[in-house]
């Protein structure tokens, strides 16, 4: 009896989740009446060369709003989220990890021009800027749908699991309107910023027909991008629901060429000019060699300040870069007989266990987290290097290189007696 | 633990060594770094053992972490070839030219002048200015 009570209310909530979202449902294409025939769509260039300016034009239904939606077609790149936040409901921190390898390189809404003030509130909003509220403001969410679609798994993470350094338990899919909503959230995780996402531009005449100048940045991922127009007819509001008639047209695409030294970084989604990178690390390793460090940590903060890169990728890729110059240090002190073994390997094994974590963290956080947490970071480096150029350590460390001139030059000594 | 070394016996608290240790991997994993500077202090402040022990001793520590961190960060597919591929030589380069300039310069200076840059780059990031 009692258990039957219980799935009632759960039955009942599983009805009305049925029949909610035919309520909300967008009518597509067909609903409309003879000015609801798709809008048409042309670019004026079929190639850019790392960027530039191009213009949209077309006609759509008389009195209609246009969006363009603009996506990269070809490239993809991953992008992930990790939901820590207390619910204000119900009180409980969900851990969830939502992860998706299939977001587009490049993804941006082109909104009609009267859309200018709000995308101004939202850039003043600074960080803490909402995608889903902005796209419902401006009425891009007509628009939006080819981030919608992408597959996103989602893990119940737990605290032990990100210990152990596992994702935790991968959850069934998510529903469509789920999908969409979190979408949305990696979206905005991934590019960031109002201006990269939105721009108000269309400009469209009474009759209907349409412009939009739209600018393509340099640094983007190169190949195949697509553009399709939709024009939103009318709205109607009924209570809670709203229901959205719109017309699509078909796709257009057009071409991102990048010549080297411009070259596409596939794991970050973004061509850069690799000169200046190679310049940068060149630099950094000099000075790293001549402050007795390697100069990891100077050089990923300046290369996530001056490029366009994910903070995971920086760190990622500057790890191994690093690894070959430990080795052949190893390999160098342990010529003459400089190393303990039993010492480095101790605590090695400690330390193989932190190198086992840290990088599951790198995932976890965000790209602000990332950089507050490493502002700190060198601050106390800072202060560590300070204390190293202070007299007591000077005279100390004086009394030392001495002892280990020494070592050296018995170790050589030896060496050679063998040899 | 007893650390011997050319003939001279010191002792090292490795529970210290090992727990400063397995935090600095952490951190230094998490960044993207190798965590000498941080390695260095622990082994000379932390443990009390003198700097021609720690020199290769620490470098041999971190290359485990350096090792796992990589293979993990790879696992999560943070790794990009091509700017590998733009990196790696530089900081070849780099190994190359720096102890040519080495000779020439104070290391005191070079370390000040570090401080200073380490504290624009950590305000910076903080979003101090």
């Amino acid at each position: 009896m009692n258990i039957k009570f219980r799935v009632l209310p759960i039955i009942a909530l599983a009805m009305a989740l049925l029949f909610a979202p035919q309520a909300r449902a967008e009518q597509p294409a067909a609903a409309g009446g003879a000015d609801a025939s798709a809008p048409t769509i042309n670019l004026d260039k079929s190639s850019l060369d790392n960027g530039g300016d191009f213009v949209i034009s077309g006609k759509a239904p008389a009195g209609s709003k246009v969006y363009i939606e603009l996506w990269s077609a070809e490239k993809t790149v991953k992008a992930n989220r990790f939901d820590g936040k207390k619910d204000p409901k119900t009180g409980i921190i969900p851990y969830k990890f939502y992860i998706t390898k299939d977001m587009p390189a490049f993804y941006k809404i082109v909104a009609p021009v009267e859309m200018a003030g709000i995308l101004d509130k939202a850039k003043a909003a600074g960080k803490s800027w909402k995608y889903s509220e902005v796209l419902k403001e401006t009425g891009a969410d007509a628009a939006y749908t080819v981030p919608a679609k992408i597959q996103i798994d989602n893990y119940q993470a737990t605290i032990m699991a990100s210990i152990l350094g596992s994702r935790g338990t991968l959850l069934p899919p998510m529903d469509e309107k789920a999908s969409k909503r979190e979408s949305m959230k990696l979206v905005k995780v991934r590019f960031r910023s109002v201006g990269n996402l939105l721009s108000a531009k269309v400009e469209t005449a009474p009759d209907g027909s349409y412009t939009a100048k739209v600018s393509i940045r340099s640094g983007l991922a190169p190949g195949k991008y697509n553009a399709r127009v939709t024009a939103v007819t009318e709205r109607i509001k009924e209570g809670d629901k709203e229901t959205v008639k719109k017309v699509t047209s078909e796709v257009a695409s057009f071409e991102n060429k990048i010549a080297f030294p411009t070259v596409y970084l596939s794991t970050a989604g973004t061509s850069i000019n690799i000169i200046w990178p190679f310049l940068l690390a060149s630099a950094v390793t000099i000075f790293g060699v001549l402050m007795g460090a390697g100069g990891g940590f100077i050089l990923n903060p300046l290369l996530l300040m001056f490029f366009p890169l994910p903070h995971t990728v920086v760190a990622g890729t500057v790890m191994p870069t690093v690894l070959f110059a430990q080795g052949t240090g190893i390999a160098n002190y342990s010529k003459i007989k400089f190393i303990n073994w039993k010492l480095g390997i101790g605590i090695g094994c400690a330390m193989l266990v932190g190198g086992f974590i840290g990088p599951k963290l790198t995932e976890m956080i965000t790209l602000d987290q990332f950089k507050f947490l490493f502002g700190w970071v060198l601050l106390i480096l800072a202060a560590l290097m300070l204390w190293q150029t202070t007299p007591g350590y000077l005279a100390n460390n004086k009394k030392e290189q001495a002892i280990l001139k020494e070592f050296k030059k018995r170790a050589a000594e030896a060496a050679k007696a063998k040899g | 633990m007893k650390v011997d070394f050319w003939g001279q016996e010191f002792e090292a608290n490795m529970f210290v060594g090992c727990i400063g240790g397995f935090l600095i991997a952490i951190m230094s994993s998490m960044f993207g770094f190798g965590g000498g500077p941080f390695m260095v202090p622990l082994m000379t402040l932390g443990l009390r053992l003198p700097m021609y022990i720690v020199v290769g001793s620490s470098l041999l520590a971190i290359f485990f972490n350096t090792a796992m961190g990589t293979f993990r960060h790879y696992q999560f597919g943070n790794f990009d070839l091509v700017l590998f591929l733009v990196m790696f030589p530089a900081a070849i380069l780099g190994g190359y030219i720096g102890p040519k300039i080495a000779k020439k310069l104070s290391p005191v200076v070079v370390k000040r002048v570090a401080c200073a840059g380490l504290v624009i780059l950590g305000t910076k990031l903080l979003g101090l200015f």
